[in-house]
This record gives structure tokens, sequence and C-alpha cells, in this order.
């Protein structure tokens, strides 16, 4: 089922009653457009430009909360208060911020490469952005429920490298260059070890569905793939420093070294065009904290299946299936914004590392064990199987 | 790199990256929480404590100052401008009175002070004082000069007011020298009269 819908309208995935949530939107659909052909087209066309719309606007939303909550987190950490001025405890600077970039004069340098240089955050933006299609948001609510999803994740984000050459490249500055390069090193080493990750979650879902994968953590907590076993644990950590490495985030954040490169590959970028650099920063370092989550930490489960029950019963009336739907999204969303402030709490305690401790990290210590961990994980599981069905375990190998 | 090595690294780095962040949450948490380490002071609305020596903008203790003119002569700069009459009764009446002086002008022009404090030093009755205050400011540099008479802006009201007593002052002057002239003058008359008789 790849609808486009933003709650998707998937009967076949659920164990739903007739008058449960995705039955509810797609008799509202129906009801709307009727079956005919047309219709159907149209409202598919509308419905994919909501989908877009919506998690154009959680991007945003996000950024400027994120933006935010990073500064503060500096501020608190360094003995320092932070905004505190606009809006109470300043939560509307970034708002303020965001007004500042766009109406400031956008400069484009008389040696650049005109067109590269003005697609190119274009490019950017768009690579991190394509990677929400298939994350959920809560269940029944992904754009598209693509059974390819982690797949396409790891592969799509690639994209976001070839406009980060692009701008460094087209802006003519040899500040933006060693930047660039170094940007194209980092990224394209440390999307090994996060597809090894992927590799191993996948082997021990037999799925590359993300709803799939959050499907199978499903009761309390011990049922998550980090406590599933050791080697899955293991992994989740070399998931977790790749990721960073692949967001160009401290420690790794050697792209736009400010003490060595002025600021990297968006050295000649200003106004919105900056602005966008900076979203898209933002955008996927909540792309691979909810990744995390999804694969790793239990998606959209509580880990305490009372609260996971809410709406999900055969007789649940259309306000509990709404309101499960509402916790859920809570649960996921709040669960990669801890992941995000874990990436904040990093940033500002450890400092930069050296281009080849960079590339010593990745292929000589990340990719070793991550590998080890895709053997480790497949025979345990294995074994595991073997004996009994794994979830019969509490942590690890201990029974229930 | 032998075995025992690499992965002693592996544990080192861990390690040292658990020391590190708990050290950053420990500042964070009581930071946030406690409002323990912070060090910002949120400045119009809240202030450190000024130390008593401060040296700020000035204040004139006006019915002390003798018009002496000893702050403006030391100033570096050349910043303190004075106008007035000296002697206890001075010909002129409408201005702020002094111990043995009546001052019309008394002004620092805060675009040129340093705030050395060298204008304290030699002044006889200590009459003028940098004081705590710091945040002077406008959008003119012509509203930077300060009226230490009236402790507010030197504003073109005081201007006239001094150019009246400049005139007034003048005025005064000539008015007294004409009597005296006159006086002279009727005294020789008697005098030649007397000499006639």
């Amino acid at each position: 089922m790849n609808s486009p819908l933003f709650i998707a309208l998937d009967v076949n995935h659920g164990t739903l009653p007739a008058a449960n949530g995705a039955n509810y939107f797609e008799n509202l659909f129906v009801s709307v457009f009727g079956y005919s052909t047309a219709g159907t087209v149209l409202g598919a066309g509308l419905a994919m430009f909501l989908a877009c719309l919506a998690v154009f606007g959680f991007v945003n939303v996000f950024a400027l909360f994120a933006v935010w909550l990073e500064r503060k987190v500096s501020a608190h950490m360094q003995c320092r208060l932070g905004p505190m001025e606009v809006g109470p405890h300043g939560v509307l600077q970034t708002i303020a911020d965001g007004v500042k970039l766009t109406v400031k004069e956008d400069i484009i340098p008389k040696v650049a490469d005109k067109p590269l240089f003005i697609i190119a955050p274009a490019i950017v933006f768009a690579g991190t952005f394509i990677r929400f299609v298939p994350l959920p948001f809560s269940q029944y609510a992904t754009a598209a429920d693509l059974n390819l999803g982690l797949f396409f994740i790891a592969s799509v984000g690639s994209v976001e490298v070839l406009g980060v050459i692009m701008a460094g490249w087209s802006s003519n500055n040899k500040w933006s260059l060693l930047g660039t390069i170094r940007t194209a090193t980092q990224m394209v080493s440390y999307e090994i070890p996060i597809g090894i990750a992927f590799v191993t979650v996948a082997v021990s879902a037999g799925s590359l569905s993300l709803n799939e994968i959050v499907g199978q953590q499903e009761g309390w907590f011990f049922n998550w793939f980090v406590f599933r076993n050791p080697f899955l644990m293991t992994v989740s950590i070399v998931y977790l420093i790749a990721a960073l490495a692949e967001c160009k985030r401290s420690p790794f954040d050697l792209p736009e070294a400010e003490s060595e490169l002025v600021s990297g590959f968006h050295t000649e970028y200003s106004g919105i065009r900056f602005a966008l650099f900076f979203l898209a920063e933002y955008a996927a370092m909540y792309i691979v904290s909810a990744v995390a989550v999804v694969i790793f930490l239990g998606g959209w489960w509580s880990g305490i299946p009372a609260i996971d029950q809410i709406g999900m019963g055969q007789g649940a009336s259309t306000f509990e299936v709404v309101l499960g739907i509402l916790i859920k999204a809570h649960v996921l969303i709040g669960k990669a914004i801890g992941i995000v402030f874990v990436q904040m709490w990093i940033r500002w305690t450890l400092p930069r590392v050296r281009l080849d401790q960079m590339m010593y990290l990745c292929w000589k210590v990340l990719l070793p064990i991550s590998l080890v961990c895709l053997v480790g994980s497949a025979m345990w599981d294995l074994a595991m199987g073997a004996f009994a069905d794994s979830n019969e375990y509490f942590l690890f190998f201990i029974p229930k | 790199m032998s075995v025992t090595r690499y992965f002693s690294n592996i544990f080192g780095v861990g390690k040292s990256i658990v020391i590190g962040m708990s050290i950053t949450m420990k500042y964070f948490v009581e930071s946030l929480l406690f409002k323990k380490h912070t060090v910002t002071v949120q400045y119009p609305r809240e202030m450190d404590a000024i130390p008593e020596r401060h040296r700020g903008i000035h204040y004139l203790e006006t019915e002390k100052c003798i018009m002496c003119w000893k702050c403006s002569d030391i100033c570096p700069v050349d910043c303190i401008y004075i106008e007035g009459v000296r002697g206890a009764d001075g010909v002129l009446k409408d201005g702020w009175r002094g111990k043995k002086a009546t001052l019309s002008k008394f002004t620092v022009d805060y675009t040129v002070c340093i705030f050395c404090g060298l204008c304290e030093e030699p002044c006889p009755p200590l009459c003028i004082h940098l004081g705590p205050e710091f945040d002077y400011h406008s959008t003119d540099r012509k509203l930077m000069e300060k009226n230490l008479l009236t402790d507010a802006v030197y504003t073109e009201d005081d201007e006239k007011f001094v150019q009246w007593a400049r005139d007034e002052n003048v005025r005064l002057i000539d008015e007294t020298k004409a009597k005296k002239a006159a006086a002279r003058a009727a005294k020789a008359a008697a005098a030649e009269q007397e000499k006639d008789d």
C-alpha cells in the first residue's frame, strides 16, 4: 500500500475494525470525491499536496524550535542564559531571526557559478526533505509507507552530498572548496556504517518497511530493538555516532570548522539561501533522530502497553482512535527530540576531531564493529529462534 | 598498533566522553533548575553592584562651588565649560548661587570626557565628583553635553539663559562703569565749583 495520504489509507496493514481511524479517513475521502477515476486522481493529487505541506510545516516548526533549544542548551551548559528578550525565555527569538534572514540582501559573488550557486541550497534542502517520505510520525500517519523505507532513507540521503559539493564548488572560494572536500569525504565514508546498521536491523526485523519494523516492537520497552540483543545495542551506538557525522555536527563539523574554514561550504551564502542550509541541517537532525527512534527505540510505542492500547481495541470509538494516534505521535516526536537533545549535548561537550581522526574512527572502528554486530546479531537471532521466539526474553536472554 | 592498544584506545575515548558529558549535564541541570553558576546579568532590569570608587557621570555640589576654574584648567581634554560671576555678591544675581560665585553655566561634554577623574583632585571645596552613573546616552551628539547645575541635558533653553546672563552681565558692568564715571564726573564738577568759589 503506497498511499500518498498523510494519514495513510492503510486498511490491510493494521487489524482495524470498520469504524476505526484509517477507515474513517477513507470514508471521508470517498464521500468527498466519490468513486470516479477523475475524483480519485484529483483527490490523490490534493492529498499529496497536503502531505507535502504538512511535512514542510512540521520541518519549519521543528527547525524554529530546535534552533531555540540549541541556543538554550548551549547557554545553560556554559553558565549563560541564552536568548531571553523576545517572548518568554526567548521562544520567539528564532522567528525574529528567520524574518531577519529572509529580508537580508541576497548576495551572489561575481566570480561564482551562478546557476549552480542558486540551485545548490535547494538541492541540499530537497535531499533532506525527501527523506521524510517513508518516515512515520505516528501510527497510520506516514506520507507513504514504502516497503523499502529504510533503503530509501539511506539512498536518498546521498543527494545532499551533491548539493553541498555544488555549493562549495560554485562559490569559487578556497574555504568553501576545502569544506566541500571534507564534506564529501566525511558523508560518503559515514554512509557505510549507517548502511550496515540499517542492514543489522533489517536482518532482525525481516523487513525494510519502517511501519513494519515499529510494529514488531510493540509491548513493553524490552521489546524495542535496542534491548533485543547486545549486538543491536552496540550497533545503535554506532548508528548514533555515524548519524552525527552524517549531519555534519560537532564533533564532526569539519566541513564548517569555524576556526579554520570561516564557515565551510556556505561561506559565501547569505539571506534566504543560508537559511535553507540552516533549515536542512536541523531537518536532517530530526530525521536521523526519528530513524534511530523508529529502528531502535520502539517508534511510537511508549514502552507501556496500557498507554499503547488506547484506540487499538475492537470497540474503540473514533475519539479514542484519534486520541491514540495523537498520543503515539507525541511519543515518537518526543523520543526524537530527546535524541536531538543528546546530539546538542554532545556538540557542546566535545571538541572537533581532526580529519585523520575522523577517518580512523569511521574505517577502523565503526566499520569493523558494525560488521561484527551484523554477523553477531544474525547469529544471536538464529540461536534464540531455535529455542523460542525472541520476544519471550526479557533483556537479551533472561527469560520473562 | 596492537590489539590491546586498539581496544584500550576505544575504551579510553568512551570513558573520557562519559566524563565530559556528565560535567556538561551537571552544569546544564544546575544552571537550569537551581539557577546556579549563571553569570549573565539581565542589564536593564537587574544590575551588578557599582564599585564605591567608580568613575562615572559627574555631579556637582553647586552651593559649594567657588568658581575657581581649577577643574576646567586641569582637564586634559578641556571638556568642562564654566561661566558666571565670581565674588559673593556678583553683578549677576539670577544664576545658581555658589559659595563665592554666581554660576550661569557648568557643563561637561561627554563626547570628549575620558573619565580620568583629574577634575576631582584640585577642587578646593571638593565639590565636583565622578558618580556611580554610567549610562549616559543620546541619539544626537549635541545632546551629549550635561548641565551639572540642573543635573540634566544641556538644552537650547539653557543656552538662551547663558546668552542672556552674558549680555546681562555686560550690561550690568557697563551700567556700573557708567554710574561710577558719572559719580566721578559729578565729584570733579563739585570740586571745580568749590575751587571757583
